[in-house]
């Protein structure tokens, strides 16, 4: 392009790329509004469905081996987002960020044709854009050999090996649950924090933490009763703030819990069928018998704090 | 090969959904393989049990120049440790539990005011498949461990079970060398003798305290010990030996040794 071109306007054929771009964007949009699948994801899935293009795994060569041994076959790569903006409550929009990115993973594995979604991920860019974040769901969609596909397929977030080892248990993974909780303790007496020499308990804090993290466990309980009957949490977010109010206002803190869980459909009192076999590893390098691996989980979640 | 799946699974993977769940919803922050081999111990977790404190730490300072336990501090962090335990404790209580496996004890400190520490003990209640009792703590009440579910199943296989998360803290302020004795070690390798006898008896009180825990337990022994040495904001010269480890017991019918299976060893080829 030189130089003079700049001042034209742009030719015919840049405009109608910048209406084709624009009108993707507008279909996305009102799909997603009406709870659909985009024309063109929709197009992709189904035609990975039946079988007039390639399937895609998010596996590798050895977790695909796993899977076809036991009658799984994969069909797309799946994903769904959900950008969401926080009005009033960050901790209250992780909930819904999650719960919509999961109902539109679910959508594109019904599309597929799927019985259930594997190797689902947790992800969000890295960046920060006026209180808002990204959650993104992505995993492989895949149908079981001998069965029709499933009108609500299951969403593990777990990956292949351990998908396989929880059905031979008979144990069904779901999809997420998120259980949130938020709430701001106005401390009028002024004794939330005391000074002193004296060893004491901040009661209220302890008491706001206590409630708070009750409630979000409770608020789990109740988002996962309608996809199984079990949770495994395997991530667990608190934070506590103090606010300063200004002159004769009273110092605020606000405690906030977020755990997030893998829901899981488990028949109770199925025996495990395999036998346990402790084995010794001879390859020299981390072994649970050399004590390098983390037998003490006191620290799992606090390392940097140096935690106990 | 689908065959090779249970019916139960076959069917929620066709989408059919077991009628409502009258077993209600267990949580659990286990990973997949800590609840495969947990229920392969034969047991079954019903309720994560949360328990937190936030502290105010009281103050104390040593003699510039001695060696002495702070227990002012001591037993802050050990008081304030106890009661996140004990409200841990209480909740698997309540929802009936026969244990509580796999407790993580953090503490935090908050950030607007250095007097303040968040300690906070998160586990998995568990309860025996069949309705033992036998599991429980001496005094009647679940059991707590800080063992993941792959040492609580090799635990019970080796003849043990967990009585009680145990611990001991100690404290310490380290004396300061005085201006003529590191004049005097100028260009020399010495041994700091008073530095090292700080560590051995700070130690050795962190241990002591949680022996003494163990005892009271009723237990045999303690398994999965760390002693930890840390400092939450203090001055250089003053650390916490912190020591913890779960008190465990003899199973009712001990395994003999002959019958505990030999590790088959294996040689994994990977990198």
């Amino acid at each position: 392009m030189g130089f003079f071109d700049l001042f034209k306007g742009p030719d015919a054929a840049t405009l109608a790329a910048r209406e084709a771009g624009a009108a993707r964007h507008a279909e996305v949009v009102n799909a997603l509004h009406a709870g659909q699948l985009p024309a063109s994801t929709r197009a992709r899935l189904e035609g990975a469905r039946a079988g007039r293009l390639p399937w895609i795994a998010t596996l590798t060569p050895s977790e695909l081996l796993l899977t076809r041994s036991h009658g799984l076959r994969p069909i797309a790569a799946v994903s769904s987002t959900c950008w969401l903006h926080y009005g009033f409550s960050w901790t209250n929009g992780h909930a819904e960020g999650w719960e919509m990115a999961l109902q539109r993973l679910g959508e594109e594995a019904r599309a597929a044709g799927a019985n259930a979604v594997l190797d689902v991920k947790m992800r969000t860019l890295p960046v920060y854009v006026e209180d808002s974040m990204d959650f993104t769901l992505v995993g492989t969609a895949v149908r079981v050999e001998g069965l029709p596909p499933s009108a609500d397929p299951v969403i593990a977030t777990v990956p292949a090996l351990e998908f396989v080892q929880l059905l031979e248990a008979d144990v069904v993974p779901t999809g997420l649950a998120v259980g949130a909780h938020f709430e701001w303790l106005s401390d009028w007496r002024g004794n939330a924090t005391r000074q002193g020499w004296r060893n004491v308990e901040a009661t209220a804090l302890s008491n706001l933490w206590e409630r708070v993290r009750q409630r979000a466990h409770a608020q789990l309980r109740q988002n996962a009763r309608g996809r199984g009957n079990g949770v495994l949490a395997h991530l667990n977010f608190s934070q506590m703030f103090e606010r300063e109010m200004g002159e004769n206002q009273p110092r605020q803190y606000l405690g906030r819990h977020i755990v997030i869980a893998t829901t899981v459909d488990a028949r109770r009192g199925v025996p495990i069928p395999h036998d346990i076999k402790m084995v010794m590893d001879m390859h020299a390098g981390a072994t649970p018998l050399t004590g390098t691996t983390r037998h003490h989980q006191s620290y799992a979640t606090n390392d940097e704090e140096g935690a106990i | 090969m689908t065959t090779n799946l249970p019916q139960h699974a076959q069917e929620r993977l066709k989408g059919l959904r077991s009628a409502a769940n009258s077993t209600g919803v267990f949580t659990s922050d286990f990973s997949v393989n800590e609840f495969l081999l947990v229920r392969k111990a034969g047991f079954e977790p019903i309720g994560l049990c949360v328990g937190s404190c936030v502290y105010h730490v009281g103050i104390q300072y040593g003699v510039w120049n001695r060696n002495q336990e702070l227990d002012v501090l001591s037993k802050a962090m050990y008081h304030a440790r106890e009661l996140a335990l004990t409200r841990m404790r209480a909740e698997a209580s309540q929802m009936g539990a026969d244990g509580i496996v796999g407790v993580k004890l953090t503490i935090k400190r908050l950030e607007w005011d250095e007097h303040l520490l968040e300690f906070i003990a998160i586990g998995t209640g568990v309860v025996h498949g069949t309705g033992h009792k036998g599991f429980r703590a001496h005094d009647g009440g679940p059991f707590t461990s800080d063992l993941s579910g792959q040492d609580f199943w090799s635990l019970l296989h080796s003849g043990y079970r967990p009585v009680e998360m145990v611990m001991g803290s100690c404290v310490y302020h380290v004396a300061h060398r005085g201006v003529l004795a590191g004049l005097s070690s100028i260009g020399r390798n010495v041994e700091l003798e008073n530095f090292t006898s700080a560590m051995y008896e700070a130690r050795e009180i962190a241990v002591e305290r949680m022996q003494a825990e163990a005892s009271a337990a009723k237990a045999e022994g303690v398994v999965g010990v760390d002693i930890h040495e840390g400092s939450h904001g203090w001055q250089t010269h003053v650390i916490e030996f912190f020591a913890i480890g779960t008190a465990v017991l003899p199973l009712d019918q001990e395994i003999a040794p002959e019958k505990i299976a030999d590790p088959i060893m294996v040689l994994s080829v990977n990198d």
